[in-house]
């Protein structure tokens, strides 16, 4: 026991000496998670500019123009002519493009039926698919709006018309995540992908400093106690990091949170331990710091990916899905959206921790791994 | 050494170099495959719905049968509550629930009006999105539907019915993207990107290995060594980007509008000005794990802020400033503007030029840092 507390402390101060691990566990992750917050702090798309061609320049032209501006998302601008929108639109001025025809209120009231043409830019399919419904939907209530007057002249009753023009209306609710805020739905896993690559950076050069440059053991205990040693001091640190993200994005900016964080900071737990297995197997296999890193690098970046918040896991191909279940993240990102979002007990989160199983696979293949290291330094210690 | 010489001595050392060899040429392809795995199948569809029929009548079963044809939902079942619904969304079995309130025929036919409620997980933003259209298509559908029979029974001609509820068609197209799949979404900003990245974290760990070290470096100018690694970078860039925005743009179906010969015309001065920023970049490092980490923890800021993902238009000023001076900001922008949106290329020209300017100023870094390193090298040998 005396052993393991004073590895500990010269792990603690091999730390203190490392300016760049320190930065890892300190100031780093402060910087890069207020960094990403402040990038998405706008939170709801809003005020996207959008060109009107207005062709008809009529009373109805004018009002459905009026309703455009009153929405939120959509900044109209008011553009001459059609060419000049489509440059507009190329250079990524505009985000989509609105035509009322010539005649529209004529054809309208001479009982054509006139086409009103939107065309969205999906290139940024986010923007697009959301200006396209908007617009529609605006559009659509402004059309009813000179309809309801028409019925009116006609000498239905007002109390009819409504009921007429849309007998079913539909209330659409966004379940668990109320606005539709960017903020609750892409910053906690985008940060939680973060997270993930600084513990795998901090454990992997804590690992590395382990090595002779010729990819050896340095002399001194056994490998397995420095590994309990690492695992010691880095928890807690990359446990503090965890919670200062779930502290700041539910209690500072007190996103909606229907669940306790306290099973949070214990699915943290888990995903922790099971980084740590994933970066001892890329150690004992590498056993060289950049490669180490490199490998890292290539496993975890794109794990945001992989989540299944921006794309739906289920349509993602099976080898994706098999892919999915190596990354800690998108298990740990399953146990967040149901604490966060339908407040799930700690029997369901109890549940999910289970899917880690996979993991316990590679602690009989760490020690096959970590004996065939040691034998090797020792053979080389004699040898010299 | 010959100029010559020395680029081939460059790649020498760059295929010799495990971690370098690994990044660049595992990296690259690795990230090809992987990267856009998720998103094979492009467009969510069929999402599994819920329904809570309180009505359990003909016109009813109608909307779910509607709601059903409708490419985006799935109706998997049908619950008799609204919290069984809702623990059938908890449990992930349904993304989405639709509740046909009590009296729903009844009412429309006495011709009251009705409330249909749908639910989406928004949890996850693309699920949502389908659900909640899929949902409002298939109820509007059955709205006219019903005036349609409503107008017929008070003896309307049928044409003039349809086209009564038909006043004004509102055609909605999208462009550039016509099939809104997410691979040709992600990928051009996204490639650009990992050619970027890897760029810089090869020239990183090259230059990081070597200042501390003897070698060929010392004997050359410093104008020399930039200039031949610059070569080096490019020659194999040219093979990396004409891969990446040839080949896989092709593989992953992203529409390409721009010239080969204007394409080309735009990788110039990015890979130029990506590979002297990564020789600048590399003087401040002597450990060869630390630009790999440096880089990682900053592409996912990167990504972001280069306005492919989420709209330039909400990013806060300062941090778009400050992103400027990224090679890959200013080239995705371009890029997409240029090849898969079709601009002119007087449109993107100031972009072009910005990057000329990026390059021309991390070359003078790149000489300048080059030339701190070896002094200090062989001072200290001296």
């Amino acid at each position: 026991m005396t052993r393991l507390t004073s590895i500990i402390r010269r792990e603690l101060d091999a730390l203190w000496r490392s300016p760049w691990q320190l930065a890892l566990v300190s100031y780093i992750p402060l910087l890069c998670i207020l960094c990403l917050w402040w990038l998405f702090s706008a939170g709801l798309p809003r005020q996207l500019p959008v060109a009107v061609v207005d062709q008809d320049n009529s009373q109805l032209s004018r009002m459905l123009t009026r309703n455009l501006v009153a929405n939120p998302v959509i900044t109209p601008q008011s553009f001459t002519n059609l060419p000049s929108a489509v440059t507009a639109m190329k250079q990524a001025d505009v985000y989509a493009i609105i035509v009322l025809p010539y005649d529209l209120k004529r054809d309208l009231v001479t009982g054509r039926s006139p086409t009103i043409d939107i065309r969205y830019n999906s290139q940024f399919l986010l923007v697009g698919k959301l200006l396209s419904s908007q617009i529609q939907l605006t559009l659509g209530a402004g059309l009813l709006e000179v309809a309801g007057v028409k019925q009116l002249l006609q000498g239905v009753p007002k109390s009819q018309v409504a009921v007429n023009l849309s007998p079913v209306t539909s209330q659409t609710t966004a379940l668990f995540n109320r606005n539709n805020n960017y903020v609750g739905f892409l910053v906690p896993p985008v940060l939680v992908a973060l997270w993930q690559l600084l513990a795998m950076l901090t454990f992997a050069n804590g690992l590395s400093r382990e090595l002779t440059p010729e990819g050896l053991l340095i002399p001194g205990e056994g490998v397995w106690l420095r590994v309990i040693a690492k695992v010691a001091v880095y928890t807690p640190l990359l446990l503090l990091q965890g919670g200062f993200i779930l502290t700041f994005l539910y209690q500072y900016l007190a996103l909606p949170a229907a669940g306790s964080l306290a099973l949070l900071v214990l699915a943290q737990v888990v995903m922790l331990l099971a980084v740590w297995l994933l970066v001892l197997l890329v150690f004992f296999i590498m056993r060289d710091s950049a490669r180490m890193v490199s490998f890292g690098t290539a496993l975890f970046a794109p794990a945001f990916a992989f989540m299944g918040i921006t794309f739906p896991v289920h349509e993602m191909p099976m080898l994706a899905q098999w892919w999915r279940l190596i990354m800690p993240s998108s298990h740990y990102i399953d146990s967040h959206v149901s604490v966060i979002s339908y407040g799930s007990g700690w029997e369901t989160v109890a549940g999910q921790l289970t899917s880690y199983w996979g993991f316990l696979l590679i602690i009989p293949l760490l020690i096959l791994l970590a004996r065939r290291f040691e034998l090797a330094s020792t053979s080389n210690e004699e040898r010299s | 050494m010959t100029f010559w010489q020395l680029i081939l001595t460059e790649l020498k050392a760059i295929v010799a170099d495990k971690a370098i060899a690994v990044t660049l040429f595992g990296g690259v392809l690795f990230y090809s495959v992987l990267y856009p795995l998720p998103y094979l199948h492009q467009v969510p569809t069929e999402q599994q719905l819920v329904v809570v029929d309180l009505d359990h009548s003909s016109l009813s079963r109608r909307l779910i049968r509607h709601a059903d044809a409708s490419a985006k939902i799935d109706v998997i079942g049908q619950v008799t509550s609204i919290t069984q619904a809702q623990s059938w969304i908890e449990s992930g079995r349904a993304h989405g629930l639709l509740v046909i309130p009590e009296g729903f025929r009844r009412d429309l036919l006495l011709g009251k009006g009705v409330t249909l409620s749908y639910g989406g997980d928004a949890s996850y933003f693309l699920i949502y999105s389908a659900v909640a259209e899929g949902l409002v298509s298939a109820g509007m559908d059955a709205g006219k539907q019903v005036q349609l029979i409503g107008m017929l029974a008070k003896g309307e001609a049928p044409k003039k019915a349809a086209l009564s509820l038909n006043a004004v068609k509102i055609n909605s197209i999208p462009a550039f993207n016509p099939s809104l799949g997410y691979t040709p979404y992600v990928v051009p900003g996204l490639f650009l990107l990992i050619l970027h990245q890897t760029l810089l974290i090869g020239t990183g760990i090259l230059g990081a290995g070597q200042w501390r070290r003897k070698g060929y470096w010392q004997n050359i100018s410093p104008l020399k060594i930039v200039c031949g690694r610059i070569s080096a970078f490019m020659l194999i860039y040219l093979f990396f980007s004409s891969f990446y925005v040839g080949f896989c743009f092709y593989w992953y179906q992203v529409s390409v509008q721009a010239s080969l010969g204007l394409v080309a015309l735009w990788m110039l001065p990015f890979l130029l000005a990506t590979s002297a920023a990564g020789i600048a970049m590399s003087t401040l490092f002597i450990r060869r794990d630390l630009p790999t980490q440096v880089l990682l923890l900053v592409s996912m800021p990167i990504m972001f802020v280069s306005g492919f993902v989420w709209p330039l238009a909400l990013i806060p000023e300062p941090l778009i400033w400050v992103s400027q001076l990224i090679p890959a900001v200013p080239a995705i922008m371009g890029m997409i503007e240029l090849n898969q949106m079709g601009a002119a290329w007087s449109s993107v020209l100031p972009k072009w030029l910005q990057l000329w300017g990026l390059f021309g100023v991390f070359s003078l870094l790149a000489v300048y840092g080059v030339s701190k390193r070896l002094q200090q090298s062989s001072a200290s040998q001296s």
